[in-house]
């Protein structure tokens, strides 16, 4: 066990965790600022919204060691062939979710709304949105979660990451290299899980909590 | 609703079948792969051939089997071991029966040794005695006459432009250049440590890690993500005009001569193996492999193609 | 032994430019090697999907009955679920007895499916009504042919919406498992970086996305079967 805490004080362990960091980090920001505006933008158009939820759904099909090793021979080796390939995996989940959490809000609550005088944006942004945050960000907690888990892969092209740690443990047949690198994946994917489950849940807006508590 | 009733009823019984099949193969199958005499076999004993992953161990592990395979014996193939680590424990518990591994390499990575011989006799016999001495107890057969060293390489402009011919105008200019190499090189004691230990000064201004041996790093290097990389002195592709391989003057490499390393037990079984991996290995020099690995890397030819034309050329597969 | 002489000089420019699909070598390997690899990796996810479900099944049915034990079986099967594939396979390999090979890769995968499975086992169960449940009791039926007349059938399009995520999930991380040995289309991938080969890759990448789309797409096709009156609830 001492052996694995020596691993975390290499200095280039720091490195491994700042790279992998970024690298689903800005993965995750990147796939967002795509996915959400493309979902809003299809919100009103149920041919747009079909076509979001199957067109993520193939791309969720896609393996994430595909995408990376894909994006190989396109875009040569290193971290920014990484980050596209990490994108390309973030934006499924956000999609579809955002997508067709727009479009299950009710129809009568939306004419309601309108009936009340808001316009098209202020029902985006005073009905739409808060009702289906707690699915959109479901959504992004699931990209975030499969992101931080494949950047382990980043390593096979030059990406970098905590994934470097694994294989050098496989490699080196050190189990210790190999346990440290493990663990702390998986423990940056449990914090990443949690958290953006906290999130979640403090995204729901409060009277949808009450309501999804008498529904009970 | 009956029907969905007699489906489920069904299903314990079809996944007590699938789980019960799949388990059954689990231990036979070994995936997949370029695989040696499934068509023939001759009946004789069953020899699970393995290697690493990589070109020259596909080769090497598809020459061995296909020449078991031609003499009496059913050569089976299990040629994707991640590591020499990996293909040590699954030649010690069994799971294959023989493997080629480099003189230097079982010394340094499989026996964690400090010290190499200066010779490549002494680092054969002593890569043998340590096998011999171990339980359950390897044999390692006559090496393949060719050194499959490192060869550190450097594009021609970068070579050029900072007049690079030694390993020790590399560590001069180290720290202007990026280093391409796998994760390994940069811990193994006879990797970057052992340059570093030898050439003074030896600090590579970065340093990039691709995880993949082989052709990942000479394609990185040719377009220029770094400007020097590792590889292998058989590797077909340093035999390029747009590499340059940095002489070592000092000799600071072990030696890693390829043989066949084979579990006692089995080759007591089976004697006849050794005269059968040893006209394989003889027939071999570093030129040949070379030309071998290129048609799998450069020609794009599948490995158990390769080494079925090679065999039945040298007259050791009729 | 310095440096070797190099007498046989390489034009590396399919090395350094490599083309993206050479269809003669799809063409020359096919039988031999693209077909035993989609095998392979048909096999490795069948055998997992199905050892998977031989243990979700009864957990699920447990779990429903006694719910205190619920939290805890999601909170272990969720921690298997949110460790990394590369990272659990390092892990496994690293257990003495465990070898390299198809055996660790079926391990893993039957992990990450359990969260899914017996979630959505769970789920299914609970959605069939209290009064379903108490016509079979009045009707005289056991514990026992409620469980399997009554409630499993009318659990079973939820149960299969989970089959369908899990065995999209394992087949893609299949291919990682071709780092410890797993055989299958990843080996392909894994092969086709090593040699900068993107034939390989892509013939690799493009069959494993095809064959999880069509297993998506089964199952899809038999959660709508099973489950009629979605269709036409739909408004």
């Amino acid at each position: 066990m001492s052996g694995i805490l020596d691993v975390f004080k290499r200095p280039d362990f720091f490195e491994l965790l700042r790279q992998h960091i970024l690298l689903s980090a800005a993965a995750l920001l990147i796939g967002i600022a795509i996915a959400l505006p493309v979902a809003l933008a299809i919100r009103n158009t149920s041919l747009g919204a079909a076509l979001a939820v199957n067109i993520g759904n193939i791309g969720r099909a896609v393996p994430s060691l595909a995408i990376l090793a894909l994006c190989q021979p396109f875009l040569g080796f290193g971290f920014d062939t990484a980050l596209v390939a990490l994108t390309a995996l973030a934006i499924p989940p956000i999609l579809i979710n955002a997508s067709t959490g727009l479009r299950e809000v009710r129809r009568d609550i939306i004419d309601a709304a309108r009936g009340m005088g808001h316009s098209g944006s202020q029902v985006l942004t005073r009905i739409q949105l808060p009702i289906a945050a707690p699915v959109i960000f479901a959504g992004i907690r699931t990209s975030a979660v499969q992101v931080v888990a494949s950047a382990t892969l980043a390593t096979f092209i030059g990406g970098g990451g905590l994934g470097e740690l694994i294989v050098e443990g496989t490699q080196l047949n050190d189990t210790t290299i190999l346990l440290a690198g493990s663990f702390s994946v998986a423990v940056l994917a449990i914090i990443t899980e949690v958290g953006f489950g906290a999130l979640e849940k403090a995204m729901t807006p409060k009277g949808l909590k009450i309501a999804q508590k008498r529904g009970r | 609703m009956k029907n969905r009733t007699k489906l489920i009823r069904a299903i314990p019984v079809l996944l007590a079948l699938l789980a019960l099949a799949g388990c059954g193969n689990v231990g036979s199958s070994s995936g997949s792969g370029p695989s040696a005499g499934d068509d023939s076999g001759g009946g004789g004993p069953t020899i699970t051939v393995g290697s690493k992953n990589f070109t020259e161990q596909y080769v090497l592990g598809e020459l061995y089997a296909q020449a078991l395979d031609a003499n009496g014996f059913n050569a089976e193939t299990k040629l994707d071991l991640g590591s020499a680590a990996i293909a040590d424990k699954a030649l010690q518990n069994g799971q294959i029966d023989m493997y080629p591994e480099y003189t230097g390499t079982a010394l340094v990575e499989i026996f964690k040794q400090e010290e190499q011989p200066d010779t490549p006799a002494a680092t054969y016999q002593e890569a043998k005695k340590a096998y011999a001495d171990r339980d359950p107890a390897n044999t390692m057969l006559q090496p393949a006459p060719f050194n499959n060293t490192y060869g550190i390489f450097v594009r021609k402009e970068v070579a050029e432009k900072y007049n690079l011919i030694t390993l020790a105008n590399l560590a001069e200019a180290s720290g202007d250049l990026t280093f391409v190499c796998f994760s390994e090189f940069l811990k193994r004691p006879d990797g970057v440590p052992n340059m570093q230990k030898n050439y003074e000064g030896l600090k590579f201004g970065d340093v990039k890690i691709v995880n993949s041996i082989g052709g990942p790093i000479y394609q990185g290097v040719l377009q220029g993500e770094g400007d020097a990389g590792v590889g292998f002195t058989t590797d077909s592709q340093l035999a390029s005009d747009e590499l340059v391989v940095m002489e070592d003057q000092k000799n600071i490499w072990p030696f890693y001569y390829p043989a066949p390393v084979v579990r006692s037990n089995v080759l007591e079984e089976n004697p006849k193996m050794e005269e059968v991996l040893n006209s394989v290995s003889e027939s071999l020099d570093a030129e040949t492999m070379r030309q071998l690995n290129a048609q799998v890397d450069i020609e794009r030819a599948d490995p158990e193609d390769v080494a079925a034309d090679y065999l039945e050329e040298q007259g050791i597969v009729k | 032994m310095a440096n070797p002489s190099l007498a046989l000089l390489q034009d590396l420019s399919s090395i350094e430019n490599p083309k993206l699909i050479e269809w003669d070598w799809i063409s020359d390997n096919f039988w031999e090697d693209i077909v035993p690899a989609i095998q392979g990796h048909i096999f490795l996810s069948f055998v997992s999907v199905a050892l998977a479900l031989a243990i979700s099944l009864p957990t699920g049915v447990l779990v429903s009955r006694y719910r205190k034990a619920y939290p805890p079986v999601t909170f272990v099967t969720g921690l298997l679920y949110s460790i990394p594939s590369l990272a659990l396979f390092g892990i496994l390999i690293s257990i003495p007895g465990i070898t390299i090979g198809p055996t660790p890769v079926i391990i893993a995968l039957v992990a990450y499916s359990l969260l899914i499975l017996i979630r959505n086992t769970v789920a299914g169960l609970d959605a069939v009504p209290a009064e379903t449940i108490d016509a079979a009791r009045g009707m005289g039926l056991t514990e026992r042919q409620i469980l399997f007349r009554v409630e499993l059938p009318l659990a079973l399009p939820v149960i299969v919406a989970g089959i369908r995520i899990a065995t999209v999930t394992i087949i893609g991380i299949a291919t990682i498992g071709a780092y410890i040995a797993g055989g299958g289309l990843g080996k392909m991938i894994f092969d086709g970086i090593n040699r900068s080969f993107p034939t390989m890759i892509i013939t690799g990448a493009v069959l494993a996305t095809v064959l999880a789309i069509v297993a998506d797409l089964s199952l899809l096709g038999l959660e709508r079967y099973l489950r009629p009156w979605a269709r036409k609830r739909k408004t």
